[in-house]
């Protein structure tokens, strides 16, 4: 029970907090509750969003989503409150009382407390200017540019996300979370992956295993440093961009494929 | 870039709002306007999707059969619509007749504020983490024309996550990428926002005038308040509302934005008048939010579950209760199957 109600605390601090877009929303209700004649819409704009407050910190009915949605993402269910129907209603039935410039200046009014109560979500902590029209990091663009398509790759942690989004016929050997969920934390490929986590790449050890597992192209970032010859095992430097140096297999030729898994 | 974003927002929106005036003939929900049949007619598109992809996906059916499958299935529905181009063609005529009524200052401010949402987001971007599975998913459908059976994040070949088997949303806008000839990276980061995020406040502005049917001018201050609410929100988690800035093109995202609100609005619709088309449409938009993530599958009909109940209780209508139960079926029954899956 301890478990619940800390995991429904933190959820729900970390959907409202930083912010009095919560305080807003209560008393929205409240003053739905309170104000509203009709009683259908009383019921779903006030009562509604409260009972499915209700719900989430209801111990029985949260263990029960928990079970059913997964602990990690029970905040999901807040989603259900809907702040964007109830906070303008509430509003909107201060402002239906009221007429010409009144009106319009407890609009503004509102509008004004809503910018100020909440959080800027359009703004440089969650976004950067984009230049190109993927979207995506512009190093990525770089090496994808660079490498021919349709090979096998080994890339450095950054740009595991992304390569793939700008050339879809790259195959990589590992992706992000590359010891979490989605891999095997054993064998071959958990081995290079974390052969080229060590602060200094040993060659002697990355080498034969880029081998064995077929990856046609390596790419580091460029502070990385090695010990040991790329040549020993068959690749040589292709080419580097500002942040990003990239290896390939001397027996790679232009314009093969060199997929690990072909269509 | 600015032509394919015109040519897949006028596919969508007149694909869509000629489903949606088919669909509101069948459902005898007459003069409903071009906005109500743009938005249930993307519900529409979403549940047959959800209908016709997930047994093509189990049955491990290449990309280019489903998406001629569906491309007939959307002709037809817009075929259907050009039939009823009467209708169309009368609400046409009234919009442009009322447009006028549409300039009060909250109409004005929402706009302002659509347009530089639109604007900012079309000039930055924000990474997300989870694209490499979602978007590569897209990816992967067009490239290799295999519907999930490659693990998007590496291309390499995989058995079914069965976490989203029944939630290909991202088979969407690859539908949309081959139609166009864009590919999925661009029409989900550049594109989708452009489709999503007007879509989104389509739905604020049909909850507004039926609350405020006599009143233009609350209208469009709900609207206005509704918009500024999307652009300041609270939290460190992605809630709700801040996913149509962020990630518009993510599922999840459309699920928070458009999805809820949408039911919200079914709810309140069933709430005044009890029309079997209503259900009906209350029906398709469960099965349609079951497209876009699991989480739809799970939480469409807790939520509509919890109105349909206060309001049954309030109405002290049995009946009320089982029309809303039955609204959930598809939900239910493809819950049912995601546990089974699951276990």
């Amino acid at each position: 029970m301890h478990g619940f109600f800390e995991i429904a605390r933190t959820d729900f601090a970390a959907t409202f907090g930083g912010a009095w877009i919560f305080p807003i929303l209560a008393a929205s209700m409240v003053w739905i509750l309170k104000a509203e004649q009709n009683k259908t819409l009383k019921l779903l704009f006030g009562l509604l969003p409260l009972a499915i407050l209700g719900l989430y910190w209801c111990p029985l009915s949260g263990l029960v989503f928990m079970k059913l949605l997964g602990e990690n993402v029970y905040w999901r269910v807040l989603w259900l409150v809907l702040p964007a129907v109830t906070i303008p209603y509430a509003g909107c039935l201060v402002l239906k009382r009221l007429e010409g410039l009144r009106r319009y200046g407890a609009f503004l009014v509102m509008l004004a407390v809503i910018a100020l109560g909440g959080q800027k979500v359009l703004s440089a902590e969650w976004f950067e200017a984009s230049v190109n029209v993927y979207k995506v990091p512009q190093y990525v663009v770089s090496v994808c540019d660079l490498l021919p398509g349709r090979v096998h790759v080994l890339a450095s942690n950054r740009l595991t996300p992304y390569l793939r989004l700008y050339d879809p016929t790259i195959t990589l050997e590992y992706a992000r979370n590359a010891m979490g969920y989605n891999e095997d934390s054993e064998g071959p490929v958990a081995e290079l992956y974390n052969a080229v986590q060590e602060p200094e790449i040993d060659i002697d050890v990355v080498g034969p295993l880029a081998r064995q597992q077929a990856c046609t192209f390596l790419i580091f970032s460029i502070s990385r440093t090695y010990v040991g010859d790329w040549a020993d095992y068959g690749y040589r430097k292709y080419a580097d961009t500002d942040e990003f140096v990239i290896f390939v297999d001397e027996n790679y030729k232009e314009g093969e494929d060199a997929r690990k898994w072909e269509d | 870039m600015r032509l394919e974003i015109l040519l897949t927002a006028g596919f969508f929106l007149i694909g869509t709002c000629l489903t949606g005036y088919a669909l509101c003939r069948v459902l005898r929900l007459k003069h409903e306007g071009i906005l109500f049949s743009v938005v249930s007619g993307a519900m529409f598109w979403w549940a047959l999707m959800e209908l016709i992809l997930v047994p093509m996906t189990l049955n491990l059916k290449s990309f280019h059969d489903f998406t001629v499958l569906y491309n007939i299935l959307i002709g037809i529905c817009c075929l259907a619509g050009v039939f009823c181009w009467k209708e169309l063609l009368e609400d046409v005529r009234e919009v442009l007749k009322t447009s006028g009524r549409y300039l009060t200052p909250g109409h004005l401010a929402a706009f302002g504020l659509i347009c530089f949402q639109l604007y900012f987001i079309h000039h930055h971007m924000y990474l997300e983490w989870d694209d490499t599975y979602y978007v590569n998913l897209a990816n992967e459908a067009v490239f290799s024309d295999k519907i999930y059976w490659v693990y998007p994040e590496t291309g390499s070949f995989a058995d079914f996550d069965k976490r989203y088997v029944l939630s290909l949303w991202p088979i969407f806008y690859a539908w949309l990428s081959r139609l166009t000839g864009v590919i999925p990276t661009i029409m989900a980061h550049t594109i989708l926002p452009w489709i999503m995020i007007p879509m989104a406040y389509g739905v604020y502005e049909l909850i507004g005038r039926r609350i405020f049917a006599e009143d233009r001018e609350l209208q469009g201050m709900f609207l206005a308040l509704a918009v500024l609410l999307h652009l300041f929100m609270s939290g460190t988690h992605t809630s709700g509302l801040t996913f149509l800035s962020i990630t518009p093109w993510v599922g999840k995202g459309v699920l928070a934005a458009v999805l809820f609100p949408m039911l919200f609005y079914l709810v309140l619709r069933t709430a005044g008048q009890e029309k079997t088309g209503d259900w009906i449409l209350l029906g398709v938009t469960c099965m349609g939010g079951c497209l876009l993530s699991s989480m739809g599958i799970m939480l469409s009909p807790l939520f509509v579950g919890v109105a349909v109940l206060l309001t049954a209780v309030y109405k002290r209508k049995f009946r009320y209760l089982c029309c809303g139960l039955g609204a959930c079926l598809p939900c239910i029954v493809l819950g049912i199957y995601y546990i089974y899956l699951k276990h």
